[in-house]
């Protein structure tokens, strides 16, 4: 502004100042729940149960985190979760890739109608009950392979990297086809390259619902040593808030229910984290750049 | 022998037909330009050569076997295509090995071929790099790099120089000539540009609207256009045609066009008061008066200068035409002219309602 030119009009400066505002509003509001559980996690018991805690540990101590990972559930419970997570996604990608190719071509027999039929399950399910009966009649409950299995095809990612694919130029595969690439070669030297960024986008909606799934793994599991963590947080919870016995002596315990809770959660958390940051240096731009002139 | 036969060749895209029954041989070793205008199916014709295209009616062989039903890896045809279609991901080396990687090359072969390639295109120094950093000729080249490795028995290619600035296009233009004359492979170029066909074909096919409106060496759609479509396609700027009538007088044949009456060649096949179109190429027309010339009044409208010609806009009457003259140096007589010379024996006659050529074809080797 010193040469006294204003490129930028009154206008522009308020629009800036508000989105800043807003953005700044939206980061605190998402990110206090981090602070806050994690401050949770290493409060005494009863600062923790009495709401005492706002931004910092109240009576800092590690004895939630001692009581959660000297309980042996808690290991095989995160070694599911583990399983789920990787086989999951694999099991995911493996199926959500290729089809998302196979509904991209134009040549596809039948295309409208298995694009349809893809599309339809967004809108409509066959609910909780008929779910569950057909995961029984598959022999699927209560066993590792049917939560992998039975969650693995998620249309809006099959759709999302569907729509990737009908965006790349025709002319890529037509050259791999007249190089004599075949459509597996195609997909596997051509179109994964390229979609990187898509791949790398459903790749981590599958990790993070895979992680957190919850719901369908507590009604389709029974056996203790296949649930995953999110699952034993919520026996936890229930354990800990139905014991008579701690909650009676709960003054004199150092951890509550409340920081038994925020230490399950912290330690589910820390692996998203360390993962994000890989994933996150796939979504660069621009990789079509210089391959074909528009 | 290497060619394509094309027989009867149709495409139709659902009840829309595009291509309406077209045959055409391309022999051996032969450079074969397709020129059209745009949407008359030039692409569409390649892409049916290249078999990215399915064929509705006819058949299309290469190497004397009938290709109809054969994938495209196994017709031994690359391609070239207006937009490069590189690989972003990969280098340039890796870009040019594509297709021999696919074949399953072993890695001396590779290693060897695609420096060949490299060095014929100069192409050495960027092999490392990937397509982005890389300018728009240099792009192009790499995608004949990955055509040439291959060593196909055709090569096709698709406007492959359509985006380039003028002056890269005449030089890439100058390399797929030289390449071609090198490789000596059969070649079939689509271009809407008709210098581009005229400078690179061995025969040029003249499209329009789905259909081969000429087959021919330059030379012979320059000097013998069999009508008036390609008269005016071909040639820059391409023939004037002036709506006249006939006049049989005992000195011979002559064309009417308002007051002036031109003279024609004695074997023109034409009847008394036919209506026709007479064709006169810009660079035929004289300044002097010849022997064998009739006289035209023109009305000059503008004068563009180009360096050693000049493009003179006029009108004949109510109809345009454009003179292309010799400057030798200079300009400013031009605008002083008021009379031109039309050459008898080089005007042609085209039937005013088919378009057809009326007159005799000049014969092979008397041409300019
Ligand atoms: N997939 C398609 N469906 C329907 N019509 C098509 C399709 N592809 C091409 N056409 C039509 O076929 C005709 C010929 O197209 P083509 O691409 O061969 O033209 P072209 O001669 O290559 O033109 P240009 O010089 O603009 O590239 C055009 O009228 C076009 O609209
Ligand atoms: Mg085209």
């Amino acid at each position: 502004m010193a040469v006294g030119m204003n490129l930028y009009s009154r206008g522009d400066k308020l629009f800036a100042l508000a989105t800043s505002v807003l953005i700044g509003l939206f980061t605190v509001a998402t990110f206090y729940p981090f602070i806050y559980i994690a401050a949770v996690s290493f409060s005494g018991g009863f600062a923790a149960a009495a709401g005492k805690v706002v931004l910092t540990p109240v009576d800092s101590t590690l004895a939630a985190y001692k009581y959660i990972l000297t309980q042996p559930k808690f290991w095989i419970s995160y070694g599911n979760t583990f399983i789920y997570t990787i086989g999951g996604t694999i099991m995911s990608l493996l199926i959500i890739i290729p089809g998302a190719y196979a509904l991209s071509r134009p040549q596809l027999m039948g295309r409208r109608f298995w694009n349809l039929f893809v599309a339809f399950t967004l809108w409509f399910n066959a609910g909780l009950i008929p779910f569950f009966l057909n995961m029984r009649d598959l022999n699927l409950l209560d066993s590792y392979f049917g939560i992998i299995i039975g969650f693995a095809v998620n249309a809006f990612n099959l759709i999302l990297l569907r729509n990737f694919f009908e965006s790349l130029p025709q002319s890529f595969q037509e050259a791999a086809r007249m190089d004599g690439a075949n459509d597996f070669q195609i997909l596997w030297k051509v179109y994964i390259p390229l979609s990187k960024p898509a791949i790398a986008t459903i790749t981590l909606f599958c990790i993070v619902s895979r992680w957190n799934g919850f719901f369908w793994a507590m009604v389709l599991l029974q056996s203790e040593e296949k649930i995953p963590l999110q699952v034993f947080l919520r026996h936890t919870i229930a354990f800990l808030s139905d014991d008579h016995e701690f909650t009676a002596t709960l003054s004199s315990q150092p951890y509550s229910a409340e920081s038994v809770t925020a230490a399950i959660i912290v330690c589910s958390i820390i692996p998203v984290l360390i993962v994000y940051p890989f994933i996150q240096k796939y979504f660069e731009k621009g990789i079509l750049l210089g391959g074909v002139k528009e | 022998m290497s060619g394509v036969k094309l027989e009867k060749i149709v495409k139709a895209y659902g009840r829309l037909e595009v291509v309406h029954g077209i045959d055409l041989e391309v022999k051996e070793k032969e450079f074969v330009v397709l020129v059209g205008p745009s949407g008359c199916g030039k692409s569409t014709t390649l892409r049916m050569i290249a078999g990215l295209e399915e064929i509705s009616a006819g058949d299309i062989s290469i190497d004397g076997r009938v290709v109809n039903r054969v994938a495209p890896k196994d017709r031994d045809v690359a391609m070239v295509f207006q937009n490069y279609a590189l690989y972003p991901h990969l280098s340039v080396f890796e870009n040019i090995a594509f297709g021999l990687r696919i074949r399953k090359e072993s890695k001396g072969h590779i290693e060897k071929t695609v420096k060949e390639a490299s060095d014929i295109l100069g192409l050495t120094p960027y092999l490392d790099r990937k397509p982005a950093e890389l300018s728009g000729g240099q792009r192009q080249r790499v995608a004949m790099g990955r055509a040439i490795v291959r060593r196909p028995k055709v090569f096709l290619f698709d406007e492959p120089l359509s985006n380039l600035d003028a002056k890269l296009r005449t030089q890439m233009r100058a390399e797929i000539k030289q390449l071609h004359r090198r490789l000596g492979a059969t070649s079939v170029y689509v271009t809407h540009d008709q210098v581009e066909a005229m400078t690179l074909a061995d025969r040029i096919v003249v499209m329009n609207d789905g259909n081969i409106e000429q087959i021919g060496s330059p030379m012979e759609l320059f000097m013998n256009p069999a009508n008036t479509f390609v008269a005016g396609f071909i040639g820059s700027p391409p023939m004037n045609q002036l709506q006249g009538n006939i006049e049989k007088v005992s000195s011979g044949l002559q064309v009417r066009i308002n007051d002036t009456v031109i003279d024609l060649p004695n074997n023109t096949n034409v009847e008394d008061g036919q209506s026709v179109v007479l064709g006169i190429r810009p660079e035929h027309i004289s300044l002097s008066n010849n022997e064998g010339t009739s006289a035209m009044s023109i009305s000059l409208n503008l004068v563009e200068t180009l360096g050693s010609e000049a493009l003179l806009h006029a009108k004949f009457g109510e109809q345009d035409m454009i003179v292309k003259a010799e400057t030798n140096g200079q300009i400013d007589h031009l605008s002083e002219i008021s009379t031109v010379y039309a050459p008898t024996d080089l005007v042609k006659v085209f039937d005013a309602k088919s378009g057809l050529v009326l007159s005799e074809p000049f014969s092979q080797g008397s041409n300019t």
